[in-house]
């Protein structure tokens, strides 16, 4: 049998009771002689930007730099608004850029939302722009190393130009906030887009103080994002043809159309104003499980 | 204490500098139309074997690579390999290259000291008065002066001394550095033999008539002094010196004196000063056509290198780049001929045949002196625009601009380096094409969806210190619009004059759900506008006249539409702006809230 030596140092540590007293003791005793990798670090909370909401900020902690963050939600769930949201605030500080994969980006609705439009660097993406440079380098005989075909399916040209696009602004580095805007391309595509597309952008964006934000309807980045946020349209405005401008808009908890034969008559107004959001926070960085009742209430305003 | 730069050889020099790898080599130049084309430059190591300045190119092409035979059909571009330095290179001479080249020496000195003397294409005379507390002793002097030539692509010999005939003398006499202590011209310039006070004598010579006379004149002259000198025994600086100052005035004239005077490294005289030059061009004639990119990104990185040198010696950089490209006649005409035979018109059109010269304008936000941006930047907007024909000869020209003298704070957040962003930039655009990348500047207009999309550049320091409170504030939420791009047509079924179910054309809402039953729906609001303009009906910018809805439709959480939505299914609101144009009577869609 062979005997461990324990020296003196050793025996003084386990005298305390403090569980951290003992490990940071066994670090300092030990640590000259410990690979770096056996030694346990403290998680440390990563820098967020703001989402410039304060509920969702509560909610959330704010965006997280250094990852991919996700929002996602049907068609008018408020995406694009806490999309203008975040950016407005994001551009006030550092360069931006919007990947927007539909070229749905509204420059008026972004100044409104605050945004300097001076410092955001708006990519719009469009599936005829790829065939064009093809076919310019097919004429030509010059180039010899074309474009990578597209991924084979509905949407890849878009989903192509976006991957590479992302792929360099991420590269080039200096963005204080990168979103790629998918929220109107189908599910499927964007459910098609390859993981390590996802994985790649986010030890691309690791390193950085950069926010990688993807505006999408389901998410699909899946443990690439270190916040995933869902957003749902909780309530719509609505009221009778016969109501008259003092009364308030009554809401309804839910849409059922065999129950709306004909068609309403709201004010513009009410119609916009009364646009109820729900976040909930699906995953977060800062929440081993995150519970799914957490939710926040996003009042929109009608400011159009 | 003045200074002299000489490049002997100097037209092969230039060809060098374009092509460093032939300085192992035996390089002869040879000019002229055949059959009277002749050497006129060669290098050290092509005298070595046996080659002459003045040799028909036929008796060149025995000491050449290329067989004579193919040499003389010299229409036919001939693709060379540099294979054995024993054999000589034959190239034509390049008057773009000569001038480049001197205009690139000429940097090197205006980047040591405003007074230069142009002299002569190989010939730089500089003023180093007072030089000395910036750069040491003459011998560091002449040491900076080579080191910064060399930088340029450019070797040749540097002399200093008291006057600048003098240290011209010593320039074209001895090679490499030599620093001619005042009081010792005599000694050390009494050596050279009286032929390099001949060739230098145009430069030297004070007088009007000399300086006017015709190179046949000066020729003539050379020949006549050379003669008589020899006749007379006087074959260095030294004999001439010694001989009796009105002896040979009265044999020689004014001429002669001045020869001695200048044999004695006595002559004085002040430099004829030259401007800085404003342009930076660099040129390549080549050798056989280019048809590929990649080949020419070889040559465009050397020009680039050479450029990127010259605004280095002058603390300048580029605001602009021209690219311009020569196409081979040949294949150019052929492929214009081919549209035209395609398109139906007559070969006798021939003189609307544009001419075979593409030029490229690179337009830079900021100052820059990268090369290698420079490169990847042509390259990308060559694969956008090609110029459809091989390539034989280029340009690129800069136009100078101070560089950048921004001190980015400790403190300030991160922005993009303005050289990356530039080529992020360029690469964006060869993949989304052009002006689909850049600022959103909105126009002064009631009409939806005008703007302008302009080129991104960041200005340095633009960006605002005071951040903090900024992102403590709460921005707050603005219902925002998703444009529609272009605008879908719809089918819309009205029901007491309101939208009550509508459809799209085609079917295809690429995502967006857009049809079925319209829940609630608001308006209409009418707008118009431009119809006072003279173009009023022509196009997209023209005049319009529509009347919007505010409408909102039922789609399934899973994003079927509405028609296949049943009582029990989870649904959702979707908001959309819809128009009618009054115009025409039909119906688009093109925004939804979210």
């Amino acid at each position: 049998m062979s005997s461990v030596a324990v020296s003196p140092a050793v025996h003084n540590i386990f005298r305390k009771d403090s569980a951290c007293d003992l490990r940071a003791r066994i670090e300092s005793s030990l640590g000259q002689q410990l690979s770096s990798t056996l030694l346990l670090r403290e998680r440390t909370a990563p820098l967020t930007a703001p989402f410039g909401i304060a509920a969702l900020d509560a909610l959330t902690g704010g965006l997280p730099r250094g990852a991919l963050t996700e929002i996602a939600g049907p068609a008018s769930s408020g995406r694009t608004g806490v999309m203008l949201a975040a950016l407005a605030g994001a551009t006030h500080q550092q360069i931006c850029a919007l990947v927007d994969a539909s070229d749905s980006f509204d420059p008026a609705s972004a100044a409104a939302a605050g945004i300097d439009l001076e410092r955001l660097l708006w990519v719009r993406c469009s599936a005829g722009a790829t065939s064009q440079a093809r076919r310019n380098a097919a004429q030509s005989g010059f180039s010899k190393a074309g474009l990578p075909r597209n991924a084979g399916f509905a949407f890849g040209g878009v989903l192509e130009q976006v991957l590479k696009v992302t792929d360099l602004l991420l590269q080039a580095g200096g963005f204080g906030m990168v979103v790629l805007d998918l929220g109107d391309i189908p599910v499927e595509s964007a459910r098609r887009v390859p993981l390590t597309s996802w994985f790649r952008f986010r030890r691309a964006v690791e390193p950085t103080p950069t926010v990688l934000l993807l505006i999408e309807q389901e998410p699909c980045a899946k443990t690439c994002a270190s916040l995933v946020l869902r957003m749902q349209a909780e309530a719509v405005c609505a009221s009778d043809s016969s109501r008259d401008a003092s009364t308030p808009a009554c809401r309804i908890e839910s849409v059922n159309i065999p129950q709306v034969p004909k068609t309403s008559v709201v004010s513009h107004a009410d119609l916009l104003r009364g646009l109820c959001l729900r976040a909930e926070v699906v995953r977060s960085w800062s929440q081993r499980k995150p519970p799914q009742s957490a939710g926040a209430r996003v009042e929109l305003r009608a400011a159009l | 204490m003045f200074a002299c730069i000489y490049i002997p050889d100097f037209p092969v020099e230039a060809i060098v500098r374009a092509e460093p790898l032939l300085r192992e080599h035996a390089v002869a130049v040879i000019e002229g139309k055949p059959p009277l084309t002749r050497v006129v430059a060669l290098n050290e190591k092509a005298r070595l074997l046996g080659m002459e300045t003045g040799m028909t190119k036929l008796q060149a092409a025995v000491f050449a690579e290329t067989p004579a035979s193919d040499l003389a059909n010299s229409d036919v571009p001939q693709r060379r390999t540099i294979s054995s330095p024993r054999l000589a290179l034959l190239r034509q001479r390049s008057r773009e290259q000569e001038q480049a080249a001197h205009a690139a020496l000429l940097d090197v000195a205006h980047s040591f000291t405003p007074r230069v003397e142009d002299a002569a294409a190989d010939t730089l005379l500089l003023d180093l008065a007072g030089m000395e507390r910036l750069y040491g002793t003459p011998a560091k002097m002449g040491t900076e002066l080579q080191s910064r030539a060399a930088a340029v692509g450019i070797e040749g010999n540097v002399a200093l001394a008291a006057n600048p005939d003098a240290a011209m003398h010593a320039a074209r006499g001895f090679d490499g550095i030599t620093v001619l202590p005042a009081g010792s011209e005599i000694q050390r310039l009494g050596v050279l033999p009286v032929e390099v006070l001949l060739d230098g004598f145009e430069i030297s010579s004070q007088t009007a008539s000399f300086r006017e006379s015709t190179g046949r004149e000066r020729e003539k002259f050379r020949e006549q002094m050379l003669d008589t000198l020899e006749r007379w025994g006087v074959r260095d600086f030294r004999t001439l010196a010694l001989l009796p100052e009105h002896a040979l005035a009265s044999r020689l004239g004014q001429p002669g004196a001045q020869l001695r005077r200048l044999a004695r490294g006595e002559s004085t005289r002040t430099l004829n000063l030259c401007e800085p030059a404003q342009q930076f061009q660099e040129a390549m004639e080549l050798e056989s056509p280019v048809e590929n990119i990649e080949s020419l990104s070889f040559v465009l990185n050397r020009l680039l290198e050479q450029l990127c040198a010259r605004l280095e010696a002058r603390a300048l950089a580029a605001q602009q780049l021209w690219l311009r490209l020569q196409l081979d006649r040949r294949v150019a005409d052929e492929q214009t001929t081919t549209v035209q035979e395609l398109n139906g018109l007559s070969l006798e059109s021939h003189s609307v045949i544009p001419k075979p010269e593409v030029e490229r304008v690179l337009r830079l936000p900021l100052a820059m002196r990268d090369g290698k941006v420079f490169l990847k930047l042509l390259q990308l907007d060559l694969a956008a625009h090609p110029p459809g024909a091989p390539v034989i000869k280029l340009w690129i020209s800069a136009q100078p601009a101070p560089p950048r003298t921004a001190q980015r704070g400790l403190f300030l957040p991160l922005s993009p380096e303005p050289e990356k962003l530039e080529l992020t930039l360029a690469r964006i655009n060869a993949i989304v094409g052009e002006r689909r990348a850049g600022i959103a500047r909105l126009l002064d207009s009631h009409r939806r969806n005008s703007f302008n999309v302009e080129r991104f550049m960041t200005a340095v320091g633009d960006i605002s210190t005071t951040s903090s409170l900024t992102m403590s504030e709460d921005v707050g939420s603005r219902l925002a619009m998703r444009l529609i791009r272009p605008a879908y047509q719809l089918t819309v079924h009205l029901c007491e004059g309101r939208p009550a179910d509508l459809n799209v054309d085609n079917g295809k809402t690429e995502g967006r759900n857009l049809q079925g039953i319209v829940l609630w729906s608001s308006g209409p609001w009418r707008s118009s506008g431009d119809w006072w303009a003279e173009n009023a009906n022509s196009g997209p910018s023209g005049a319009w006249d529509r009347e919007e809805w505010d409408i909102a439709v039922a789609v399934a959480r899973d994003g079927s539409n509405s028609a296949n939505i049943g009582a029990e299914a989870e649904q959702n609101v979707a908001l959309y702006r819809i128009y009618r144009d009054i115009g025409t009577g039909e119906w688009f869609a093109d925004a939804s809230y979210d």
